[in-house]
């Protein structure tokens, strides 16, 4: 390796270093400014908590031993969801691909199915699943579905017109054009739409937790708001910030494996 | 038959919500074996749209085509059409795959065009790390593996720069004249037409119709850049241009 090269591949590891510390130095200062403001008392601790505070409450939750079944119980929801999300998104989508007439047909319906706030059908969706957690996938389910599907949808609409006269003038069959062109030409669109569908799918399962449930972080922080103890709902808070950063760098990390070669 | 492919009065409507559009008016042609054609015309005259005929994927036409029996047609295109998640050797195979005649026999074959046009190295590669020149060779591999009659190439060197589609416009010249493959090539590039093919059909705008048929005879036919120093060259590429009247209106 010349020393021209090393120089470089030093400098791209030096500046990425560098975005890291400057990232560390930022979380660390806004947490000790946090912490000093609460401690003064220019900023109330009553509302906003404190750091200490909240590993006061993870450490007391986690004694209880409530703590492990909030964020298991979110991430089961979130994980059931997602793949259900996922897994309907493309069978959907798959159909409505291959008859373009039902597409046509349900067009306006999912346009006007994704533009409802399905927060609005909580109390339907109380009454039909009642208080457990098929209310909260569903809720989950709503949110992300209508998307997955149109992504889906279009990835799949975006295949290269000459790659598949291509596959026409070679006298693929319609399963063949699908398995060999179709679907591996979408794998950039579905791993896109995973990551969508993952900030969707929390949103939801918190808004399901918001309606009805006994454990979860959601429930947590409807419970801190009950109690008028805020400690929880930041605790909550942040638990939900680090466990969506979590989720997400997941995602990235099969990104990478599978888009290897596009 | 002595000709693989007979035109008989082809014509071929487009039906959009503004109305009717004639793309190609009462075409006729024949095609011998071995024989190099191009297909000559301005943008948009249907040129494309004939071979689609001709490939059996457009069957909404009028007219009567006949194909020799056992006319086994490729179709090469202005894009390499590549698939990028599948390595150079699975692309070059992908047709077999298709076709389900990817044997010992044709990989045999497939083995001797890698080497042939020194791609062995890129085997393993992925469409992204070779050139546009190397990717089209690998369009021509993946089209010349199903040992087809008739080459039907649309556009297929228009996206390439000079140096590549001289390279290979001369490789598809070369194999086609080994082995005897009956060629039909659409171009709007008159020198390409001209250093290519033994005959060139010059087509009129839409509603496209047949303005003259020009056979193209050189004394040394072994590369296209053989032909292209022939002192008729130029003589060809005039008629041609003459009848394409294309004028700045």
């Amino acid at each position: 390796m010349s020393p021209e090269q090393k120089k470089y591949l030093k400098k791209i590891k030096y500046n990425k270093i560098k975005v890291i510390i400057v990232q560390i130095i930022l979380l660390s200062s806004f947490l000790i400014l946090w912490e000093i403001l609460v401690n003064k008392g220019i900023i109330s601790s009553f509302i906003y908590s404190s750091p200490s505070r909240i590993i006061k409450t993870i450490i007391e939750l986690i004694k209880n031993h409530n703590f492990f079944i909030h964020i298991y119980v979110t991430l089961k929801e979130v994980f059931i969801s997602f793949i259900l999300g996922i897994s309907l998104g493309f069978i959907i989508a798959l159909i409505l691909y291959e008859c373009k007439f039902l597409a046509k047909v349900i067009d306006p319906f999912l346009t006007m199915l994704n533009s409802l706030p399905k927060v609005a059908l909580g109390p339907l969706i109380i009454i039909v699943c009642g208080a457990n957690i098929k209310s909260v996938i569903l809720m989950a389910l709503l949110i992300n579905l209508i998307v997955n599907i149109i992504t889906f949808y279009n990835g799949f609409m975006g295949v290269d017109e000459y790659i598949l006269k291509l596959f026409k003038s070679l006298g693929a069959s319609k399963y063949q054009i699908l398995t060999k062109l179709v679907i591996p030409s979408s794998y950039q669109t579905i791993i896109a739409s995973f990551k969508l569908c993952i900030s969707l799918t929390l949103i939801g399962v918190i808004m399901g937790e918001f309606l009805v449930s006994k454990e979860g972080i959601g429930y947590l922080i409807v419970y801190g708001k009950q109690v008028f103890n805020l400690n929880y709902v930041m605790t909550g808070i942040i638990l939900l910030s680090i466990i969506s950063y979590i989720l997400y760098r997941l995602i990235i990390i099969l990104e990478n494996k599978l888009l290897k070669h596009l | 038959m002595n000709n693989v492919l007979e035109l008989n009065d082809i014509s071929k409507n487009y039906h959009t919500k503004l109305g009717e559009v004639l793309a190609v008016k009462d075409i006729n042609f024949k095609i011998k074996k071995g024989e190099i054609v191009s297909l000559v015309g301005p943008s948009g005259c249907g040129k494309s749209t004939l071979l689609s005929i001709i490939a059996g994927l457009d069957q909404d036409y009028y007219g009567s085509l006949n194909k020799a029996k056992y006319l086994k047609i490729a179709y090469m295109l202005q894009s390499d059409a590549l698939l990028p998640w599948l390595t150079i050797y699975d692309n070059a195979i992908l047709g077999l795959k298709i076709k389900k005649i990817y044997n010992a026999e044709t990989k045999k074959y497939v083995d001797y065009l890698f080497d042939f046009y020194n791609l062995n190295e890129f085997r393993k590669s992925y469409p992204k790390n070779l050139s546009g020149g190397m990717k089209q060779r690998v369009a021509l591999i993946r089209t010349l593996a199903l040992k087809p009659d008739l080459l039907l190439l649309d556009e297929p060197f228009s996206a390439l720069d000079q140096q590549s589609r001289l390279l290979i416009s001369d490789d598809v010249y070369k194999i086609a004249k080994k082995e005897k493959k009956t060629v039909i090539l659409v171009t709007h590039n008159i020198e390409e037409a001209v250093s290519f093919s033994d005959r060139v059909i010059v087509l009129s705008k839409r509603p496209s119709i047949i303005k003259n048929i020009i056979n193209i005879n050189f004394a040394n036919q072994e590369s296209i850049y053989e032909r292209r120093k022939d002192e008729h060259y130029h003589e060809y590429f005039d008629q041609i241009w003459k009848d394409l009247d294309i004028n700045e209106s």
